[in-house]
């Protein structure tokens, strides 16, 4: 009997033969998936919290971008320097620059809050409340209560730090706090603000442009917020802004317009600084992850050149060994990839929400469907490469060669 | 059929030369059934290997059919592995993950057969050596006999013009080793040239011819 066979050992054959090959060595088969699973999660959830931290800053940056701060005063080295305040000529003035879409001038000073017999300094911020409000209420929300009407003449709104740590109990909507001898009604409470905004509002009690004046005993425009229309011309408003102000007082440096893309580059370095860092950790982990892979890899085909040694011996041709063993690499380094990427995604929301809690700040892993492809290409590259290798050496050896290694 | 010219293997021991195999000359006819005997080192494994193209000789050349095997590229090499020889190991080496029914199918997965004829010869092989009941057990299931038989079947499988055996009877009782001579005999009759490299007399009494090795020499 002549047993006929064709050229090729058709794809499916082997398809079968490397899959039957990789299930019927689980143990091994698990262990190398998972070292490969390992190295790529590795990768992806790095590059996921690092994403998710560079969004958290540049996100509230950009969210803040339009925006203006206006001073009177400077920043001599680090300590800010109280020149004097707004006339409502200035702020008249300012309201008139054209790509200017909100303004609000604020009245603020410390003084002294009491509530259920204790006391304690807090800055109060006064002004228009529908302005106020724009700034404010959205990006940040209200918790509790409701935001100021214009006719609250005794009511505020207090900050989350105001509410929760300043005084040993804790602030509720209807308490009452007494502001500098005056007694006032919480009708809101603020949300946290997140880092951005933290300053502005988490430690502040907003009240009525009249409460205000009153309290404070004093008409002063102490801040100017201001929105415009295009980010593009923000740098150039900025610079109207304190040539008018200044015109106005007859002095050169008396105004501070503070445009966000200003302070982003104030922060630019510890921008770079993390953007660095960033590059750093994808790096050690890829290499860490490579290693790991080929380790796991080598090792299980290496320990496989007896078995390419009997096949060779039974009349494999080298290429058909090592096309088996390229397939099987290449299907054991796919599902490590698959695992590794969802093993990754899930530590990166674990990392980013234990290291939110931690931090207290609020970012999410940011998972980018590059980075997946990325962990996916490296699984697939080095698992088979390093699969490749130590097949095409066996594969090379003579059969009494392969079959006697042990 | 199978002819050897001043076939040499020499390996290197850190400065000294051994050779495993020196000037051997032997001509095997066309349906013989030749045994190889001699101590151990006499170099008859070796001899083997280079007959069964599973090694490559230092000098000298192995002629199948009158094709120069030196002269064969590594896929010419394989072919003559694939389709003319049957080998059987004293180890048996059959593949641990696969059932005897997938070991013995193979050699003729690696020549292209398509899966239900190769699945259907290797049953019909199996059930030849006695093995009807055991063919979906793997080796480390199956006692050395069993196996054995297994890689017997297996060498079978692209119907080989020649079987050559190292030590086929080294690993397993006598019982099973008077059955596997049988299995042997009876390829030879079928018209299959049978060597047989062996410390078992029996064979040798066997055999139709035999061959003492001595110093990687063919003593005559």
């Amino acid at each position: 009997m002549v047993i006929k066979g064709v050229k090729q050992i058709p794809m499916i054959d082997k398809f079968l033969l490397a899959y039957r090959s990789i299930r019927e060595r689980r143990t091994r088969s698990i262990l190398t998936v998972l070292g490969i699973a390992v190295g790529i999660a590795a990768i992806v959830s790095l590059m996921s919290v690092g994403y998710g931290m560079e969004e958290a800053i540049t996100g509230e940056l950009t969210g803040m971008a339009d925006m203006i701060s206006v001073v009177p005063g400077k920043i001599t080295g680090h300590a800010y320097v109280e020149l004097g305040s707004f006339t409502d000529r200035d702020v008249k003035d300012v309201q008139r620059i054209s790509g200017i879409k909100d303004i609000t001038a604020m009245t603020y000073d410390a003084v002294e809050v009491e509530y259920r017999n204790k006391r304690a300094p807090i800055f109060v911020l006064g002004g228009d409340t529908k302005e106020l409000g724009g700034f404010y209420v959205e990006p940040v929300g209200i918790k509790e209560g409701r935001w100021l009407r214009e006719n609250d003449f005794k009511g505020c709104v207090i900050g989350d730090r105001v509410a929760n740590d300043f005084f040993d109990e804790v602030i509720h909507v209807n308490d009452k706090l007494i502001i500098n001898g005056e007694k006032f009604i919480v009708v809101g409470v603020f949300e946290k603000a997140s880092t951005m905004y933290a300053a502005d509002v988490d430690p502040h009690i907003f009240l009525t442009l009249r409460a205000s004046q009153e309290v404070l005993q004093t008409d002063e425009v102490k801040y100017i917020m201001v929105r415009i229309y295009d980010l593009e011309e923000a740098e150039g408003i900025a610079e109207e802004i304190e040539e008018r102000i200044n015109d106005n007082h007859g002095l050169d440096d008396f105004a501070m317009a503070m445009t966000m893309g200003s302070m982003i580059e104030q922060i630019g370095d510890v921008f770079n600084i993390i953007r660095g860092v960033l590059v750093g950790i994808a790096a050690i982990a890829l290499v860490v992850a490579s290693i790991g892979i080929m380790n796991t890899m080598l090792m299980s085909v290496m320990e496989r050149t007896h078995e390419i040694g009997v096949m060779k011996a039974i009349g494999a041709k080298s290429s058909d060994v090592l096309s088996l063993f390229l397939l099987e690499s290449s299907m054991v380094s796919l599902v490590g990839g698959m695992v590794g990427c969802v093993l990754g995604v899930v530590a990166a929301k674990v990392i980013s929400l234990g290291a939110g809690t931690a931090l207290g700040i609020e970012f999410g892993a940011v998972v980018k469907p590059e980075v997946l492809l990325g962990g996916m290409a490296v699984a697939m590259i080095v698992g088979v490469l390093s699969g490749f290798y130590p097949a095409r050496k066996a594969s090379r050896m003579s059969p009494v060669e392969a079959v006697r290694y042990e | 059929m199978i002819r050897t010219e001043n076939l040499t293997k020499v390996y290197r021991m850190g400065d000294a030369e051994v050779y495993a195999l020196h000037d051997v000359n032997l001509e095997i006819q066309e349906g013989e059934f030749i045994a190889i005997i001699g101590p151990s080192g006499s170099g008859k494994s070796t001899l083997l290997n280079m007959i069964g193209c599973l090694d490559t000789p230092t000098s000298g050349a192995v002629f199948i059919d009158g094709i120069d095997t030196g002269k064969l590229s590594e896929n010419g090499l394989a072919e003559i592995r694939r389709k003319k020889i049957g080998f059987i190991f004293q180890q048996f080496n059959l593949v641990h993950t696969l059932n005897a029914l997938e070991n013995v199918a193979l050699p003729m997965f690696f020549a292209g057969v398509r899966r239900e004829i190769r699945l259907d010869r290797a049953e019909e092989l199996l059930v030849n050596v006695g093995l009807g009941d055991r063919m979906h057990h793997k080796p480390p299931e199956m006692s050395g006999g069993q196996q054995q038989r297994v890689a017997i079947a297996r060498a079978l499988s692209n119907d080989p013009e020649v079987v050559i055996g190292d030590e086929p009877t080294g690993n397993v009782d006598t019982e099973t080793g008077n059955t596997i001579l049988d299995i042997l005999e009876g390829l030879n009759k079928e018209g299959r040239t049978v060597i047989v490299v062996t410390h078992d007399a029996e064979i040798a009494a066997r055999a139709g011819r035999t061959k003492r090795m001595r110093d990687g020499k063919v003593l005559d």
